[in-house]
């Protein structure tokens, strides 16, 4: 695979060259969107986006249906007119570029592949479109089906194929120009979950491969976070955070990203005590915890986050831990996931890493409980 | 569970009652009524066309008199001209409707269905009183100077054309439309990311996969065009005979028997020559607009694709050499032009197909005593006068009562037919359904004059039963048509956890089944009460001056004098359809979503 992948890159670059300075040589276009709005009728599907898309990056556009997402992906392809806002790729204004003139590559949520063409035909469109001579597109198309694990295929129709080979031929159809931004609106969410996974890490070898800009769109965080360079989570109509899966997952900015990304705890609690860098807090059943005051509260209440994984689960009964009664207990293979109430009756939601002597706990065990500074982020 | 399912089956195999359960048996009612009345006279004149002294002589005289041969080759251009004008103005038509979304799209179905239910002979009418000399164009150009006193405008080849390709446009509207609607609103989008502009995606995506349906539109405009009587009849001149109309002239002539079913027969076999091709090529779902497997177009096309014929790839490639040249000249235009063109050529379609029925209901409402519009002013003398008049109200009353007995025999014997079809194991379904459909496809004239000898035979000339059984003969494959579709998209599943609950098979279709196709059969005995009460040259062979039906005393009419009456009557019918399909639309809306 790693060599099929190399042969994808420009000719300028040496088979030699290593991942990084690949990615340097990328033919990725950067894309600054400026006060995007799209409203139907009330509706403000796209409701003032700026975005700026770097040259070469994954970027995935995540949030739930009707958040706004396929609307801007739309925008971009250009399907759909903006209704005000400017949108610049590499500089060059595309607002008034009618889609074929574009050059991106795009890969759809049903496939969409020509059912009357061969798989071969398929990969061929977009450089029988771009006037490619015909042997220079064979060879283009033949090099492309190789990384796609589709040669033997070549002369199949679509509707022979299954829906793993078809989303194959999607992409090879979308890449095969080496385009400089390559669109992809939810190209996973028909497949089931084995060949996602497996598809997932293909599109992402070949990103490394081709450098193209990719602008992936998905409502399934776990998707997200594999993939992406940077997530833009995205609800009603707004960008509400961006940044890497690290940054998103661990330091959400408010309460949506916190739990649209992973599974959370948000717990309410009263600030004690400011010392430097950190400060004391308080919550309802009356645990005092430690957190990073970064945010500049100085007083009164805060919403905090721990995610499910960082709470560790002590001994017994201590001065650092909090008393839990235990509601529900699951074995998933290698985590346990546990659902406990605290004294002040707030769920609490534990995963533990399953180990040798650890057993299941019973409903309405007692449980002791912690997490340090570290476990935690305070939502501004 | 598989091997439950054999023993019960191996039990029942046995026994009477087990055999007399078979689904199959439903298919015989139907089946022994079209036997007997449609296979039986058809191949009685088969056998009177050949009876002369040798078999062929005939069929020597049709092709050796020239009155017939040209009359033949007439009908073959007219009727090519004819789907060549229908799939151009049809084409943006389908695509228009597919655009359009909301309230608009609801009117342009609206002005294309309704037309479409509308009876020929009506519909042809209308186009008689638009172009007629006290008619709204012909005072429109006389008004505008163009014309310095009103021009003889009927009556030529060009009225003929006008009038067929309007009456026929609607069934090639729908059939690209089902091939349209089908389509993956993504393709479109991918060829466009793929490069491809307006022309090229419609040229390399649209077009192939819109082929089949305008191929299925095609030949049933054509094959329907073949057989036309009505329309020529009223819209031609001396030099426009069609070779429908050869043969009701003959059947005047009491001598020419044998010569005038070797006529029919000549056009019988024509048309199926055309069908059987084209079904070919197409499958010959495409008679009642159903597609071959579930991916209809594509699945065609990917059979077409695997065969890879060399001649086909010659034909494509003879295409893109020119096709394609061409059409990337037109590329320089803007692409508003595209968009421009659909909707001029759809709004010109959509007048064409509405406008004649407008003009016609204003003009029921005329005060004038002789076809003039505008009407100089307004009354009601004219439905005064048409329900005063015993004589049409004697027909108004033929028609319903046989248009009833029609349903009536159609449903019973379509229904059960259509329960037979899609729920037995017989072997040969799409044979079996071929035949039962296939009275839509023999020209009504050729029907007529075969069923002529049989109704003499039996006396059943000018009886109420003898025309409602003929007018089933085109009931009957509507009816299975839709109950059909509606029969196939009742979840099996549904009536196996019934029966699976303890329901008798009766207690199974009595309340799974019967309620989920009750919509599809309330449409189906709405389409067949309408087919009969529309229907016009079946009964000008089959009945009696007693026995007038509405459409023959308005075929009367029309052939005497033009009145405003028959407006009256147009106008009626427009009402029914109007009401019916009213009625019958949120039902067939919801059958077709279930299918």
């Amino acid at each position: 695979m790693a060599t099929e992948l190399a042969s994808l890159a420009e000719p300028s670059a040496g088979a030699g060259m290593s991942g990084a300075a690949r990615a340097q040589s990328a033919i990725g276009a950067g894309i600054v969107l400026r006060d995007v709005v799209k409203t139907y009728g009330d509706f403000r599907a796209a409701d003032c986006i700026s975005l700026d898309i770097r040259p070469g990056e994954f970027i995935t556009l995540l949030g739930p249906s009707g958040s706004g997402k396929t609307t801007l992906l739309n925008l971009i392809a250009g399907f759909q007119k903006l209704d005000s806002g400017e949108m610049h790729v590499d500089g060059a204004p595309i607002d008034h570029v009618p889609t074929h003139k574009r050059g991106f590559g795009m890969v759809f949520q049903s496939y969409a592949l020509f059912p009357t063409m061969t798989v071969a035909q398929n990969v061929a469109f977009p450089l029988r479109m771009a006037g490619v001579d015909r042997t220079t597109a064979e060879r283009r198309v033949a090099e492309t089906l190789e990384i796609m694990r589709l040669s033997e295929h070549a002369q199949k129709t679509p509707s022979q194929m299954s829906g793993g080979q078809q989303q194959r031929v999607a992409i090879a159809r979308a890449i095969v120009r080496r385009p400089r931004i390559v669109l992809m609106d939810e190209p996973l969410s028909a497949l089931d979950r084995r060949l996602r996974e497996s598809i997932q890490i293909e599109i992402r070898e070949l990103h490394r491969a081709i450098g193209s800009t990719i602008l992936f769109v998905t409502h399934d965080q776990g998707e997200a976070l594999t993939m992406s360079d940077r997530i833009a989570v995205m609800d009603a109509g707004r960008i509400v955070q961006i940044g890497t899966p690290v940054d998103i997952y661990r330091h959400p900015q408010n309460r949506f990203v916190a739990s649209f990304v992973g599974e959370s705890n948000l717990i309410e609690a009263e600030i004690v005590q400011r010392r430097g860098a950190t400060m004391a807090l308080r919550n309802r059943a009356g645990y005092v915890f430690e957190a990073d005051a970064g945010h500049g509260i100085e007083v009164g209440r805060a919403t905090v986050l721990v995610r499910p994984e960082r709470i560790a689960i002590a001994d017994g009964p201590g001065p650092h831990a909090m008393p839990v009664t235990v509601t529900s207990a699951l074995f998933l293979g290698e985590v346990l996931r546990i659902e406990a109430r605290t004294d002040s009756g707030e769920t609490l939601l534990i995963r533990c890493m399953d180990a040798a002597g650890r057993s299941l706990p019973a409903a309405g065990e007692r449980l002791h409980v912690s997490w340090g500074a570290a476990d935690c982020w305070v939502l501004a | 569970m598989s091997a439950a399912t054999t023993t019960f089956a191996g039990d029942k195999r046995g026994s009477v009652l087990g055999r007399l359960s078979n689904p199959a048996l439903l298919l015989l009612p139907a089946g022994l009524f079209l036997g007997f009345i449609y296979l039986l006279p058809v191949i009685d004149l088969f056998r009177l066309s050949v009876s002369g002294p040798t078999w062929s002589v005939f069929f020597e005289r049709v092709f050796s008199v020239p009155l017939y041969w040209d009359s033949l080759v007439r009908t073959m251009q007219i009727s090519l001209t004819v789907a060549t004008l229908c799939l151009l103005l049809g084409y943006p038509t389908a695509l228009l409707i597919r655009r359009t979304s909301g309230i608009t799209q609801i009117l342009i179905t609206a002005a294309v269905i309704l037309p479409y239910f509308i009876a020929i002979l009506i519909r042809t009418y209308a186009w008689m009183v638009l172009l007629g000399r006290n008619g709204p164009v012909n005072k429109l150009l006389t008004g505008l100077g163009v014309l310095s006193e009103p021009a003889q405008l009927l009556f030529n080849r060009g009225t003929v054309l006008l009038g067929m390709t309007a009456v026929l446009l609607p069934i090639m509207v729908l059939s690209i439309y089902s091939s349209v609607s089908r389509l993956d609103a993504a393709l479109p989008r991918a060829a466009q990311a793929s490069g491809a502009g307006p022309i090229a995606t419609f040229w390399r995506i649209l077009l192939p996969l819109t082929l089949p349906g305008m191929g299925a539109g095609f030949l049933l405009v054509f094959v329907a065009a073949l057989g036309f009587f009505i329309t020529p009849t009223l819209l031609g001149g001396p030099g426009d005979q069609m070779f429908a109309m050869h043969i009701v002239q003959q059947a005047d002539f009491i001598n020419s028997e044998g010569f005038l079913q070797a006529l029919a027969v000549v056009l019988l076999i024509i048309t199926l020559l055309f069908v059987g091709v084209a079904g070919h090529f197409l499958g010959f779902e495409f008679i009642w607009g159903g597609s071959r497997g579930e991916g209809g177009a594509a699945h065609v096309a990917a059979a077409r694709a695997s065969e890879g014929t060399p001649r086909r790839s010659l034909l494509s490639g003879v295409a893109d050499r020119i096709g394609w040249p061409a059409l990337r000249l037109l590329s320089r235009l803007s692409p508003a032009w595209g968009s421009w063109t659909v909707f001029i050529l759809a709004g010109a379609v959509i007048a064409t197909l509405i406008l004649p029925i407008l003009v016609v209901m204003v003009i029921s409402f005329s005060s004038a005593s002789f076809l003039t519009f505008p009407p100089p002013g307004f009354s009601l003398r004219w439905y005064e006068k048409f329900f005063s008049d015993p004589n049409w109200m004697d027909a108004f009353w033929h028609s319903a009562v046989i248009a009833a007995a029609s349903a009536v025999i159609s449903v019973v014997l379509g229904a059960s037919a259509a329960m037979g079809i899609v729920r037995s194991e017989i072997r040969g379904k799409s044979i079996i359904m071929l035949l039962l459909v296939s009275p839509v496809i023999v020209p009504p004239v050729v029907l007529g004059l075969s069923l002529y000898s049989l109704f003499l035979r039996f006396d059943l000339v000018g009886s109420i039963w003898g025309l409602a059984s003929a007018h089933a003969i085109g009931g009957i494959p509507l009816v299975v048509i839709i109950v059909s579709a509606a029969l196939q998209s009742v979840d099996r599943r549904l009536e196996q956890a019934a029966a699976l609950h303890g329901a008798s098979p009766l207690t199974v279709f009595r309340t799974v089944t019967l309620p989920a196709i009750a919509p599809g059969l309330a449409a189906a005995t709405f389409f067949a009460f309408l087919h009969s009460f529309d229907e016009l040259v079946l009964s000008l062979f089959l009945s009696s001056a007693q026995l007038k039906t509405l459409p023959l005393m308005l075929w009367a009419d029309i052939n005497y004098q033009l009145n405003p009456v028959l407006a009256v009557v147009s106008s009626l019918e427009v009402l029914l359809v109007v009401i019916g399909l009213a009625l019958a639309g949120p039902v067939l809306a919801r059958t077709r979503a279930g299918a």
